[in-house]
């Protein structure tokens, strides 16, 4: 089911009304949230609730052994199998046919004739998030940074909590399974302000993302040929925009819709555009993913404990992953690996010179960020090589010759927008809305609710899909 | 099945008045029907009455998967076999809503009179960079009801500056295309399922609908019914009613020179469903 839907309107009345009638106590609650989650993601296709549920099954045992085992090899076993189990549903949904791809395409190069059909394998939606939560569980069990769930309805619950199934944000056990203890309300306050940003981030989904950047975005990238450096760069903009809307307005959807049951989710973007280098970027974009790596990958490879030499290998492994988390294909490891370079040499470039930061040199380093950022969107977009290949050059200014594909109006439009884009961030990058709204007029916000209600009600939203359920 | 001749031309009401069986529409506009007989005839077993529109410049344009007229068509019997029962539910509820409430026009064929946001900035004309040619105003013109019922607007048919806007899209439509009439590979994918359906009891129809102007006049050059339309009648060996044969439709006249207007294609479909019942291709199962 999608946020920007009217089932989701319907459903989301009725989950409220339950949540908030007497019919029901705490536990009643829960159970009716853990069901009203299985609705919400079978509705889109039952029999892969039953992933959901081996994972929760998995993972609950696991974690219930791992509370009481001392003995260190069985601890590890336990671990073993959780990782197994979740990684194994993720290798065989998502990376299935990448692999046999890859493995025809190596036997292939080395002479030995071998064809294989591809399997027919429906990826399930949310996968990558609901795994990589579940198992963010089992690992903290592992390590004992966690307690373990109190009962198997609080488990279920945190891993299929639907407001954050299907593209996060990956929450921690520790920060949501114990709002699961006692009773949440709502408060008046936050109930409106979760309401508030279901409407903002809807508007930056059907409004933003979809109405005003994704068809320049998907002309682009679309286009057979060679394009001018202009059209490149407002298709590349244009995307920059697109995917940080769609997968902000879903955070934000998410965010405020928990929050309208009085369960608080952490923030999973600040302002990224305005970063200033590459760490920066990484502690503003996707960061319930970004610290997730972090924990989970990057500081077990050695982090910067083992020397610098490990510390760049690990920082590569870590973004390559995680390039390859987006989507089985070659393109999102090459976008990782760009990353991974960014974050090398800034790290180089970090001991050789100090900057102090101010307003001026603050944001030109900022926009040279969001520039790099923008190759890096090249290839996270590109369905193939060549068409990076061919954007690349063009953004570069090397195809002086390249075709016009849009009109003058298109690129004013990205441009306005990605400058809008840009300016808000870099206001932002040290406050939260919460804060400016706390400062600013009830009438001013009660205007720009109108006026985002209206947009999103006039942009009449086709029910587009969110980009990051695929991955 | 078919285009949009078929999708204008064949009301609904006044077929199921004539033969007490409502139909089920599913033409589509700007698409080949190959696709969707082919999914009838192989993804069912469905052995009853198939009429098939025969637009030639559709019909028989292409069996590329990837070509517009095909893939207009596969995409919605696509999706009616992969919607998610979210998507189901989207539907249904949007009925009522759709019932009740007075709606921003908006469509997913993106007409020029469309006033949702996208498509409001989508008329804003800033000159033309690209320096190729122009898309002309192509606004909506027609109406489609909850069960694909599609009568033209009443605009089209009384208003000739608005029809003759309509003519401009279809003169770009047409004089862009450069792509051959592909007769035999259509033909011959059309000729398989259509003996899979006949040998298996099924009442295969072929229509011709009117069209009349220029376009009768481009069909008539270069799809004509001697090379395209004759050869598939006798190769499929189905019923088949090509509209000049009849006195009564000879002279209908297209308000935009490819469908019929509404008080028309009731007229039409009331005429032709008679004259194929005392063919004898339609069985008289009206009961009162």
């Amino acid at each position: 089911m999608l946020f920007n839907s009217l089932s989701f309107i319907v459903f989301l009345v009725i989950v409220l009304a339950l949540y908030y009638s007497k019919l029901f106590n705490w536990t009643g609650k829960k159970r009716m949230l853990l069901f009203a989650s299985y609705v919400f993601y079978g509705l889109w296709n039952p029999p892969l609730v039953i992933l959901l549920w081996i994972s929760t099954g998995v993972d609950w045992i696991t974690g219930k052994k791992l509370s009481v085992e001392e003995n260190q090899k069985k601890r590890k076993l336990w671990l073993l199998l959780s990782m197994c189990v979740n990684l194994g549903f993720l290798g065989f949904f998502k990376y299935g046919n990448f692999l046999l791809e890859n493995f025809t395409h190596l036997m292939n190069s080395i002479g030995v004739e071998y064809q294989a059909q591809p399997m027919d394998i429906i990826l399930p939606m949310g996968i990558s998030f609901y795994t990589f939560q579940t198992m963010s569980y089992t690992i903290d069990m592992y390590l004992k940074r966690t307690e373990r769930a109190k009962t198997f309805l609080d488990f279920a619950l945190y891993v299929t909590f639907f407001p954050q199934l299907v593209a996060g944000p990956i929450v921690r056990a520790g920060d949501l399974i114990s709002q699961f203890y006692e009773e949440k309300r709502a408060t008046i306050n936050q109930f409106i302000w979760g309401t508030f940003l279901l409407t903002i981030g809807l508007f930056q989904k059907v409004v933003l993302a979809d109405t005003l950047l994704s068809d320049t975005s998907d002309q682009v990238f679309g286009a057979k040929g060679v394009l001018s450096g202009l059209d490149a760069w407002t298709g590349t903009l244009a995307f920059s925009g697109q995917i940080f809307f769609d997968f902000a307005g879903y955070s934000t959807c998410a965010i405020g819709i928990a929050l309208m049951l009085g369960i608080i989710l952490p923030d999973n973007f600040r302002y990224p555009y305005a970063a200033i280098g590459f760490s920066d970027l990484w502690r503003r974009w996707h960061i319930s993913l970004s610290t997730w790596l972090r924990d989970y990958l990057y500081i077990p490879l050695g982090g910067n404990k083992h020397g610098v030499l490990r510390m760049y290998v690990a920082l590569m492994v870590t973004m390559l992953l995680g390039g390859l988390w987006h989507g089985a294909a070659w393109t999102f490891v090459i976008w990782g690996a760009l990353h991974g370079i960014y974050l090398v040499i800034e790290r180089l470039l970090r001991n050789k010179i100090h900057i102090k930061i101010n307003a001026i040199n603050g944001i030109f380093l900022a926009l040279l960020t969001y520039t790099l950022v923008n190759f890096t969107w090249v290839f996270f977009r590109a369905r193939e090589f060549s068409t990076a290949k061919n954007m690349i050059t063009s953004m570069l200014f090397m195809n002086g010759d390249g075709e016009k594909l849009l009109q003058s109006f298109d690129i004013l439009k990205v441009f306005v927008l990605i400058t809008l884009l840009f300016i808000c961030h870099w206001v932002m990058r040290n406050t939260s809305m919460e804060e400016v709204s706390k400062k600013t007029s009830p009438w001013i916000l009660g205007i720009g609710w109108a006026v985002m209600f209206f947009l999103i009600a006039i942009a009449q939203g086709s029910g587009e899909q969110f980009i990051y359920f695929q991955f | 099945m078919g285009s949009s001749r078929v999708l204008f031309d064949i009301q609904l009401d006044e077929w199921e008045a004539e033969t007490g069986v409502r139909p089920i529409q599913l033409a589509s506009a700007g698409a080949s029907p190959l696709p969707i007989f082919h999914d009838v005839v192989n993804n069912t077993d469905f052995k009853g009455t198939i009429l098939v529109g025969v637009t030639p410049g559709l019909f028989f344009s292409t069996t590329y998967p990837e070509a517009s007229p095909w893939k207009r068509a596969q995409t919605r019997a696509d999706y009616y076999k992969n919607r998610t029962y979210a998507q189901r539910l989207n539907h249904w509820l949007s009925l009522p809503l759709q019932k009740s409430l007075v709606f921003v026009s908006t469509s997913e064929e993106g007409w020029t009179d469309d006033i949702d946001l996208k498509s409001l900035l989508n008329n804003i004309n800033s000159g033309n960079r690209t320096g190729k040619p122009q898309y002309p105003p192509f606004n909506a013109f027609a109406y489609i009801e909850e069960d694909r019922n599609n009568p033209m607007s009443e605009k089209t048919a009384t208003d000739t500056a608005f029809a003759n806007s309509i003519k401009e899209a279809w003169k770009f439509i047409i004089l862009g295309n450069k792509n051959p009439p592909e007769r035999e590979a259509t033909t011959n994918f059309f000729l398989v399922d259509a003996k899979k359906f006949i040998e298996r009891g099924g009442n295969l129809i072929l229509l011709r609908c009117p069209s009349s102007g220029w376009i009768k006049g481009g069909e008539d050059k270069f799809l004509s019914r001697e090379e395209f339309w004759d050869p598939l009648v006798k190769a499929t060996n189905a019923k088949a009613y090509y509209f000049e044969d009849y006195d009564q439709f000879k002279n209908l006249e297209c308000p935009e020179w490819s469908h019929l207007s509404a008080p028309d294609a009731r007229f039409f479909t009331t005429e032709l469903v008679r004259i194929m019942k005392a063919d004898g291709a339609l069985s008289n199962s009206k009961t009162n």
